[in-house]
């Protein structure tokens, strides 16, 4: 976990930061300069719907170093209100209470951990209301 | 009927054993797989013009160093490019060579393959190298896995077209009785259906026995175009190359329309089959992509062997065990071959090519005309499509 | 003079508890007696991929989004905390990134035990009453630590608490502060010790009640206001019985006190556990209703406020996300998953 690289990353992963195309009016996440649907730069920061539903979900038992921490958890592909897809783990629940279509809220949560020593890695999460 | 460049062919073949090698580096593998290409070929070394490496993570030592100690040990005084493309870095680097041998730049060159996954011992670290194949920064950072993700995939066939585990199940319980005829194989036995069924889920409904593993081995071809035929009377066992091609997807899972099928695999198998003339149903053995159960299901019906959500049946009633409707994973697929990532995709061809010449013994496919590859990056973002055919074939 | 008050707040407790029973089950402990004693049926327990951080900003934001204004606007941003995340790096910071509020701002970690989210407080109403901001934001926020098999253990709970402050839009109008401050050493913790020292009932007597009925005392003397003069009382909050004591020794009746005890569901929050106190009865108070609150912090210290209710306040009273809701949800644990959840597994 590199510091630079946390520091680069940070409004994104905090303020789940996609953009909003001026040309074309289509919305895209994540934050990119060029929008993906028309190629114009003219785009804009946008901030994500904070509630969605799951549209897909599972768990992970077997995760990498830095989020084995935490495991096992669940995950999921969230469509969220304002028609954007992420990926997100959803925090506080079992999964066998998950369902599809199931309403989430996003939360702000400890992605990694470096260590004891090194940096900690927050970002957004999902759980249900 | 030519289409574009050059032909070209595979005129040797090499591979290591597949499994768990602690007492050798990529450099023992690669040079064993790279010689006994050579001398399989029947060539002299020295008319290889250049080789490529095709490896994701190739052991615990600096990546490029091997390369240059398998060609020193190979005695090869050659170029050498190193092709990455996740775990389908095999297949990558066959088709750069292919494209150096069609464009006429080269006319005999060295594909290898090598990968020892074995030295990550240490929990989540594989996991971590394959985040790499998937959208690094919005899936794995997140929490993602390449297997959460693949689990994701399944519950969406099996929502979609009502897959069940037990149709899951036996694409391993297939591949396994298919390896236990390949003396390459990791793992030479069979696996009753229940045990896959009864597995701890690792990501539900991906249990532990599902995945392939990811061990060491390497696999090398040696490719001439047919300018090196002319020049050079008398070689044999030489296999057309009659498309190799390769598309993409986007990467990342949540971008895409649909979770059960992968559009890169569609592309690439339709513009094969098209350069080639011939139908998915002309193919009568393909080495396919089986990372995990869901993978051989999605790679059978975007290859166009079966109706888009019919692979689980077809799997399930036998339709592509060996010498049935298809012989899918003869060498007992990435499942049973074991899957050391770079080596897997020239491993493949190694297969195909065999199959093709003959020579594949107690798991040989009776009357191959047209054999087929499919290696895939992660979640189908590449996608890679090889057709072979028989020697005399008219190209 | 220029007004100055709360102008939101926002309230964050995590989902998992874990009940007095279950942790004197493990050291031989009589549960009934304990639930007499601290009257905190169970408490709650942060998330493995939770904490002092995460909280802060989760009330943090729930103060913001209760409140619908810019958070560009905010000024200044200090929280209160004895478990930050970093020895250094302010939690601050990243509370301020994720909100987002502007960069120009001014920013702190805190500490003074379980006073220093009051203490926050006290800063943003000073700036803003000075004119040096226009609104700022205090939280408290604790995953209080306590060593296994202490008494401590029953109550130490995890919650965070956030008061937005400002002099537009107040909900309660600051009619004054007051603070005792003395060198006791009740509870302590050194730098690098995993977990906090107490002396035992020498917390008490001298320590939380003396601090907390001076500051109280002192800062109804100030207004010349008495306890009849308040509907709603709220003190520190390390089990039940200690506010409601506390109340009754300064003349407050159980009603006034009663509204506040978030810590009967959830146990002590430390930094946050008065501010959740004053966030509840935010949460149900009426305009022109008046509300005393104390802070106690061990090492020692007391901070008093006196709060008006503002005709605002009704706006700020539907919010999903109130401290019932967080109540509500829970998810019980036992205490091999509490070790674990407390990292105390090595």
């Amino acid at each position: 976990m590199e510091p630079p690289k946390i520091w680069r990353e940070k409004r994104q992963r905090y303020l789940a930061l996609g953009i909003s195309c001026k040309k074309c009016g289509k919305r895209s996440f994540p934050l990119s300069e060029y929008c993906p649907y028309c190629g114009t730069n003219d785009v804009e920061e946008y901030r994500l719907a904070e509630t969605g539903k799951i549209l897909y979900f599972t768990n992970v038992s077997m995760a990498s170093n830095e989020m084995a921490f935490n495991a096992p958890y669940c995950l999921g592909i969230i469509e969220l209100n304002d028609g954007i897809k992420v990926t997100g783990q959803i925090i506080d629940c079992d999964y066998k209470d998950l369902k599809n279509g199931m309403e989430v809220k996003m939360v702000f949560r400890i992605l990694a951990r470096d260590g004891h020593e090194g940096l900690i890695k927050y970002g957004f999460k999902f759980t249900s209301i | 009927m030519r289409m574009n460049g050059k032909n070209v062919f595979v005129i040797g073949t090499g591979l290591t054993k597949f499994g768990e090698f602690y007492d050798r580096d990529s450099t023992s593998l690669a040079t064993e797989a790279l010689n006994a290409a050579i001398n399989d070929a029947k060539i002299d070394r020295s008319s290889i013009k250049s080789a490529y490496f095709g490896f994701m993570i190739s052991n615990s030592s600096p990546h490029s160093a091997f390369s240059s100690k398998c060609l020193r040990e190979c005695n090869v005084s050659i170029p050498f490019t190193r092709v990455e493309a996740g775990n389908a870095s095999g297949a990558a680097a066959f088709h750069q060579a292919y494209i150096s041998l069609a464009s006429g730049i080269h006319d005999c060159v060295a594909v290898i393959g090598s990968e020892k996954l074995s030295d990550f011992v240490k929990n989540g670290t594989i996991e971590k190298i394959l985040g790499s194949t998937i959208d690094y920064q919005w899936e794995y950072e997140i929490g993602a896995t390449l297997t959460s993700l693949y689990a994701m995939i399944t519950k969406a066939h099996m929502r979609e077209f009502h897959t069940t585990m037990e149709q899951l199940a036996s694409v391993p319980v297939k591949n396994h009785k298919n390896g236990k005829e390949n003396p390459h194989a990791q793992f030479r036995r069979e696996i009753p259906l229940d045990r896959f069924l009864s597995a701890k889920r690792i990501s539900d409904p991906i249990g532990r026995f599902d995945l392939a593993t990811h061990c060491d081995g390497s696999s090398a071809l040696i490719l001439v175009s047919e300018d090196y035929l002319e020049r050079n009377n008398g070689i044999k066992n030489k296999i057309p190359i009659l498309s190799s091609e390769h598309s993409s997807d986007v990467l990342t899972l949540h971008h895409r329309e649909s979770l059960t099928e992968f559009k890169s695999t569609v592309t690439a198998a339709k513009k094969a089959f098209t350069k080639v003339g011939i139908e998915p149903t002309d193919i009568a053995v393909a080495e396919v992509h089986d990372s995990f159960p869901i993978s051989e299901i999605l790679a059978i019906e975007d290859l166009g062997f079966f109706e888009k959500g019919e692979g689980g049946k077809a799997t399930e009633a036998g339709l592509t065990q060996l010498n049935s409707k298809i012989s899918v994973n003869p060498s007992g697929g990435l499942k049973a071959r074991g899957d050391p990532f770079g080596a897997t995709g020239i491993a493949q061809i190694v297969e195909i090519v065999e199959q093709l010449r003959g020579r594949a013994d107690k798991r040989q496919v009776s009357e191959v005309e047209y054999g087929l590859t499919h290696n895939i990056m992660g979640t189908g973002a590449l996608a890679y499509v090889n057709i072979f055919g028989q020697e005399e074939m008219e190209q | 003079m220029n007004k100055v008050g709360i102008v939101s707040y926002g309230s964050y407790i995590p989902k998992y508890r874990i009940s007095v029973e279950e942790i004197a089950h493990i050291w031989g402990e009589d549960a009934t007696e304990l639930k007499n004693q601290l009257q905190v049926p169970k408490k709650s327990v942060l998330g493995l991929d939770e904490d002092v951080v995460t909280m802060a900003v989760e009330s943090a934001r729930n103060a913001v989004n209760l409140w619908d204004g810019d958070p560009k606007l905010i000024g200044a941003i200090y929280v209160g905390s004895e478990s930050h995340p970093y020895a250094v790096k302010p939690t601050a910071t990243i509370v301020s990134e994720a909100l987002p509020t502007g960069k120009e701002i001014m920013a702190a970690d805190l500490e003074f035990a379980c006073k220093a989210g009051t203490a926050g407080m006290q800063m943003c109403f000073g700036l803003v009453k000075s004119d040096m901001i226009n609104y700022g934001l205090a939280i408290g926020s604790d995953d209080s630590q306590a060593k296994p098999s202490d008494p401590l253990e029953y109550t130490a709970a995890a919650g965070s608490a956030a008061i937005l402050i400002g002099r537009e839009g107040i909900i309660a109008e600051l009619e004054g502060t007051y603070s005792v401050t003395s060198d006791t050493p009740d509870f302590w913790r050194r730098e690098g010790a995993t977990y906090p020292s107490h002396g035992q009932r020498f917390t008490g007597k001298p320590a939380y009640f003396q601090h907390s009925i001076d500051a109280t005392k002192g800062m109804m003397n100030q207004l010349q206001t008495n306890p009849s003069d308040y509907d709603y009382v709220v003190f520190h909050q390390p089990n039940t019985k200690f506010p409601l004591s506390v109340a009754k020794m300064l003349g407050f009746t159980k009603e006034q006190v009663e509204l506040s005890l978030v810590c009967r569901h959830i146990g002590n929050t430390y930094s946050a556990s008065s501010m959740l106190g004053l966030n509840r009865i935010l949460e149900k108070a009426s305009s022109g209703e008046r509300i005393l609150m104390t802070s106690y912090g061990s090492g020692a210290g007391s901070d008093s406020f006196s709060f008006m209710v503002t005709d605002k306040i009704e706006e700020l009273q539907a919010y999903p996300f109130d401290i019932e809701y967080y109540i509500k949800r829970t998810i019980d644990i036992n205490y091999g998953l509490y070790t674990r959840y407390k990292g105390l597994l090595k």
